[in-house]
């Protein structure tokens, strides 16, 4: 993006899904995050709109990725993620790691760091930051 | 390598999608050590074509009519790797949403690579690989860049170039090209004005060339079977023609020579990326004979 700034982390080689799951319409966060994991290196599969946390958690073993980002802003969070792992659990995968992004309410990110979340990602964040710390989370 | 469970419908997920990475991720040193030889290798069906033809969405449909009778049934999805940071987004996928919860069926997206052909790193490896899991059908869609797919040809049993109305333009750019070696043509989003035409100027363009026999062409829309039926039927026809023009072991021989031959331009492109840019100030017949014995070399990675 701005060439002169420090050289991005590399997510080179890095397989990761990004999902959204339950019924929630909002998509510009989860197209922003796949193309700025993209551009520093990732292979990003995106799943589209609305999809179940069993379908998510298939499409992850299926594609062998690296890590699933979810993408929730319906306020339905702490459903979906509890969910979401149960699924990746059920398959043998509860080995991928799973982060979050969104409108997650401070109080809940905690709680969703509890269930095993590895990290939380707000609007608040700087871009260049998320996928720093997410490159890091992977590396 | 895997714990592979390959009873038709009870394979091990897993297992698979981890070796594939694995197969992927390999320097061509590994690739040598695990090569497996296929011995009896699925049919596999090429789909190329230009970007926004509707492939995918293709894809996922035919799918889902021939597993009922040939299952399982893999699917590889190719898109393209940025030149510049070397990622990718992999959206074929979102096409095929409405197969990727048939237990019958794999999908899997993969990222062009270092590979200029239209294909994938490592593809040969990545088919013999699924082979070696039980599958009964191959589908790959190549990222689809136009006229420079000839690739395809080497791995795929039948090859289907699929255009779309308006896509008049691209097959006079194509005449000379990847026209000639289809197998079928597929002129889709037939629920879209011109599609005739389409089909007439491919008429047309194929009619003036004697050489080979023209591959037929079927019009095909998202909204209605009929189409889809029709050219199922010709992929099957295709297939059985293959099978009978060249036998398993010109197969096998086809499969291999691509394979030994993407094996070489990787280990090429390895042992290039291993001299330092200072080494090409010095006369390039130098540089060459070294590079040469380097090639031949016991087993040096990359870095
Ligand atoms: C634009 C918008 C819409 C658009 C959406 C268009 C679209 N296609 O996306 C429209 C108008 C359609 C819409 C509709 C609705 N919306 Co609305 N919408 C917004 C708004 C204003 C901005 C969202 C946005 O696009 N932000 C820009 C992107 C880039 O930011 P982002 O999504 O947060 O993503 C960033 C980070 O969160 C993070 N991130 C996000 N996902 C991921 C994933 C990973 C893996 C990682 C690492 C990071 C990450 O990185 C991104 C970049 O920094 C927000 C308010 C807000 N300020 O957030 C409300 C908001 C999300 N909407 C809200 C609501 C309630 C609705 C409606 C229910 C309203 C209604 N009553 O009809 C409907 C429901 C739509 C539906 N079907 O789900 C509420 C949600 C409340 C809640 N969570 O409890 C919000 C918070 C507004 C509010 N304060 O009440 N909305
Ligand atoms: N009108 C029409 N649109 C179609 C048809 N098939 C696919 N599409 C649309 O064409 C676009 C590109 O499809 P996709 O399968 O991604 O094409 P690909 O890039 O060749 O793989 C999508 O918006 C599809 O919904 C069809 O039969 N008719
Ligand atoms: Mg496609």
């Amino acid at each position: 993006m701005n060439a002169t700034a420090a050289r991005p982390p590399s997510l080179q080689g890095k397989r990761i899904l990004i999902a959204k799951p339950g019924l929630d319409g909002h998509d510009v966060g989860a197209k922003v995050i796949a193309l700025a994991l993209r551009d520093a290196g990732a292979d990003v599969i995106y799943t589209g709109l609305r999809k179940a946390p069993g379908f998510i958690a298939r499409v992850a073993v299926d594609e062998d990725v690296d890590a699933v980002g979810l993408s929730i802003l319906s306020g339905s969070h702490n459903e979906l993620v509890t969910q979401t792992l149960e699924e990746l659990r059920t398959l043998g995968a509860e080995d991928i790691p799973v982060f979050v992004g969104g409108t997650i309410p401070a109080d809940d990110q905690s709680t969703l760091r509890a269930k095993g979340v590895r990290g939380v990602y707000t609007s608040e964040i700087p871009l260049d930051d998320v996928i720093a710390s997410v490159a890091e989370l992977l590396s | 390598m895997s714990d592979e469970t390959s009873t038709p419908l009870g394979i091990d997920r897993r297992a698979l999608a981890r070796s594939l990475s694995q197969v992927v991720r390999a320097s061509v040193d590994a690739t040598l050590q695990d090569a497996e030889v296929s011995h009896s290798a699925a049919p596999r069906i090429g789909v190329t074509g230009p970007p926004g033809v509707g492939k995918s969405s293709l894809v996922a449909r035919l799918a889902r009519h021939r597993v009922e009778r040939v299952a399982p049934l893999a699917v590889i999805a190719i898109d393209p790797t940025s030149p510049n940071s070397r990622g990718s987004l992999l959206g074929d996928r979102i096409r095929m949403d409405t197969v990727a919860d048939d237990p019958r069926i794999y999908i899997r997206s993969l990222a062009s690579g270092q590979t200029q052909d239209g294909l994938s790193d490592n593809l040969p490896e990545v088919l013999a690989t699924i082979d070696g899991f039980g599958f009964a059908e191959i589908i790959i869609e190549t990222v689809g860049v136009g006229q420079s797919e000839y690739a395809i040809r080497q791995l795929a049993d039948v090859e289907l170039l699929v255009l779309m109305p308006g896509s008049g333009d691209v097959v006079q750019a194509m005449k000379a090209g990847i026209i000639e070696t289809a197998d079928v043509i597929v002129v889709n989003k037939a629920d879209l004005p011109g599609a005739e035409a389409t089909a007439n100027d491919l008429r047309s363009v194929l009619g003036r060339r004697r050489a080979r026999s023209s591959p037929p062409i079927v019009l095909v829309r998202h909204d209605d079977d009929k189409g889809l039926h029709e050219l199922s039927g010709m992929i099957d026809d295709a297939l059985a023609k293959s099978v009978r023009s060249g036998g398993e072991l010109e197969r096998r021989c086809r499969f291999n020579r691509y394979r030994v031959h993407m094996l070489a331009v990787r280990r090429l492109s390895e042992v290039l990326g291993s001299l330092p840019a200072s080494r090409f100030a010095e006369h390039p017949a130098i540089v060459y004979r070294d590079l040469l014995t380097r090639l031949i070399e016991s087993p040096r990675g990359r870095g």
